[in-house]
This record gives C-alpha cells, structure tokens and sequence, in this order.
C-alpha cells in the first residue's frame, strides 16, 4: 500500500469512519468490478456449455500441435507474466521505482506476447474458413460463436490490460502515480490470469481432437 | 484467513511456488485431456483442477489469503451463489439433444 493510501480511521474528520475492510477505496473498487466480470464471464461460459451440451454435432477441432501446443504456450506465458507482476508490486511497496517500472514492463511484453500468439492462432483459424456463423469441418456453427465471442472477450482483457500496466508504468516512473496504483493494476491482471485458467480448458481442451 | 488485520507481506519464493504449482496444475489438465475417459469425467476434472489454480490465484496472487476475512466473505460467496444460480439450465440443454429429429 503507497503513501497515499489513506484508509480512514475513527477521527479523521468529520464523516470519516474506518474501513471493514481495512483497504483503500480504490482496492475495494477493482475487487468490485472483478466480481461483476467474473459473473459475465461467468455467465458467457455457461452459454458456452449450454450450447455444447445441446448440441448433437459439436466438432471438435483442435489438434495438439498447433492449437493445443500455442494454447499450453499462451497459458505459461499468462501466468509467468502473473508472477512478474508481482515482483512489480512488491518492488513499487518497496519504493523501488525503477524495478518496478521494468517488471511492469516484463508484465505488459509478456501480454502483448499472449495476445500476438492469440490474433496469429485467429488468423489461422479465420484463413481455415471459421467465422462466428460458420463451421468448415461441417459442425453445428456455434462453435465458432462461442469460440470467437469466449476469446474475443478475454482478449479484450488482455489487451486493456496491456494499456493499464503502460499506463501506470510510465506514470509511476514520472511520480504522478503510486505503489497503491500498481497493485490496483496487478489485481485486474492476476483476475485476466485467473479467467483464462478456465477458458483454456474449457474451450481448448475439452475441444482437443 | 485474519479477522481483523492483514498479514506482513510473504516472501517471494511462496509466490514462484504458487507459479510452478499452477503450471504443474496445467500439465495435468493437458494429461487429462489425452487420457480415454467419458466426456463427464473428463469435464469434471478439468473442473475440479480449473477451481483449484483459481483458488490458488485467488488466494496468493491476487493476496486474498492475507486480507481481511471480511473481503473474502463479502467476495467469493456472492460470485459462487451466482454461478449457481446459472445452474438452472442444464436440464434444459439435456432436453434439447433429445429434440433433434433422427439423421435420414
């Protein structure tokens, strides 16, 4: 927690009263928003198996190599930029601008690196004839739907993700944001992590060939 | 979990722990996956294992286990009462599969 981040207590003015929850308010926010994004995610994959299960002919098309193999890839990638992440926080509490600056950056260049492999495996699949409303293995066409709408949506994620941790990596490093900023940030990459632990073997794996 | 204050920041290595038990976690869901089990039984493993790396992302990454008790209590039964609560359509999804008109 930074300098800044003053969580009230008894006496601090007039209408303050102390935090049950002992954190600053912009903490209590992002944890706020995780929980809504995690019920629509939450409720995006439950379509996503309501279609499965309904479905008489899902098709099931991913190979191990290449689609299996980039997603184990873009699975390690997302939870080693979750640990850089981190080390960046703890570096930002610790006062330590400079280190926290570069895991910052480690974090968002292992991001980049995630979505980049993610657009090049849509582009594959795009040039293979998929789109949202068709299927060119002859499937129900609902798989592209789900797929693109599931990993469109997390994508979206990670590239504003991305944004955020520039953002406050370039602003911390100028002084105008603090350690309490990295952490808020951190919060919203780890929960962009933690979806994926459920898209990747929801959608890839249970879709493996 | 504290009641009523946060813990001192843990050392570094339960983190990188935390991160190779996750990937460890992963591998074990791509075995999984190539193993010949009924579609159910593999969907519930992979479930199961998904619930325990968000647990453990919950927990250490995202600091919960070193918060106030409060925060996790106010959090995670709100979005798992949620959840089941979407429940209610699998019967419905069932249904549809024995709606389809036979192949000619």
């Amino acid at each position: 927690m930074g300098s800044s981040d003053v969580i009230a207590t008894p006496g601090h003015g007039a209408g303050a009263e102390a935090s049950p929850y002992g954190i600053p308010s912009r903490k209590l926010a992002i944890w706020l928003f995780i929980l809504a994004d995690a019920a629509t995610f939450g409720a995006i994959l439950f379509a996503y198996g309501y279609l499965r299960v309904g479905s008489s002919d899902w098709t099931r098309p991913f190979a191990f190599w290449p689609s299996i193999a980039n997603g184990i890839a873009m699975t390690v990638i997302l939870l080693t930029s979750s640990l850089t992440m981190i080390v960046a926080v703890r570096a930002a509490a610790a006062g330590r601008t400079a280190a926290a600056v570069r895991w910052l950056g480690s974090s968002a260049l292992l991001g980049g690196l995630f979505a980049a492999l993610h657009l090049r495996e849509w582009f594959s699949m795009i040039h293979e004839g998929w789109r949202p409303s068709t299927n060119p293995l002859g499937g129900s066409p609902l798989f592209g739907a789900t797929f693109f709408g599931i990993t469109g949506l997390h994508l979206l994620h990670v590239v504003g993700g991305v944004v955020v941790i520039a953002v406050v990596a370039i602003a911390l490093r100028r002084g105008r944001l603090h350690a309490g900023h990295v952490e808020t940030a951190g919060l919203y990459w780890h929960f962009v992590d933690l979806v994926w632990m459920f898209v990747f073997p929801l959608v890839y794996l249970m879709n493996a060939r | 979990m504290d009641a009523t204050r946060t813990h001192p920041e843990p050392r570094l290595a339960l983190y990188v722990a935390v991160w190779a038990g996750l990937l460890l976690i992963v591998a074990a869901e791509v075995g999984l996956t190539y193993v010949h089990l009924p579609v159910g039984t593999r969907l519930a493993g992979l479930l199961a294992l998904a619930c325990v790396e968000a647990g453990l992302g919950l927990l250490y990454f995202m600091h919960l286990r070193f918060e106030r008790a409060i925060l996790f209590w106010s959090l995670v039964p709100t979005l798992l009462f949620v959840l089941l609560l979407l429940d209610h359509l699998w019967p419905d999804a069932l249904r549809l599969q024995h709606l389809r008109p036979p192949t000619p």
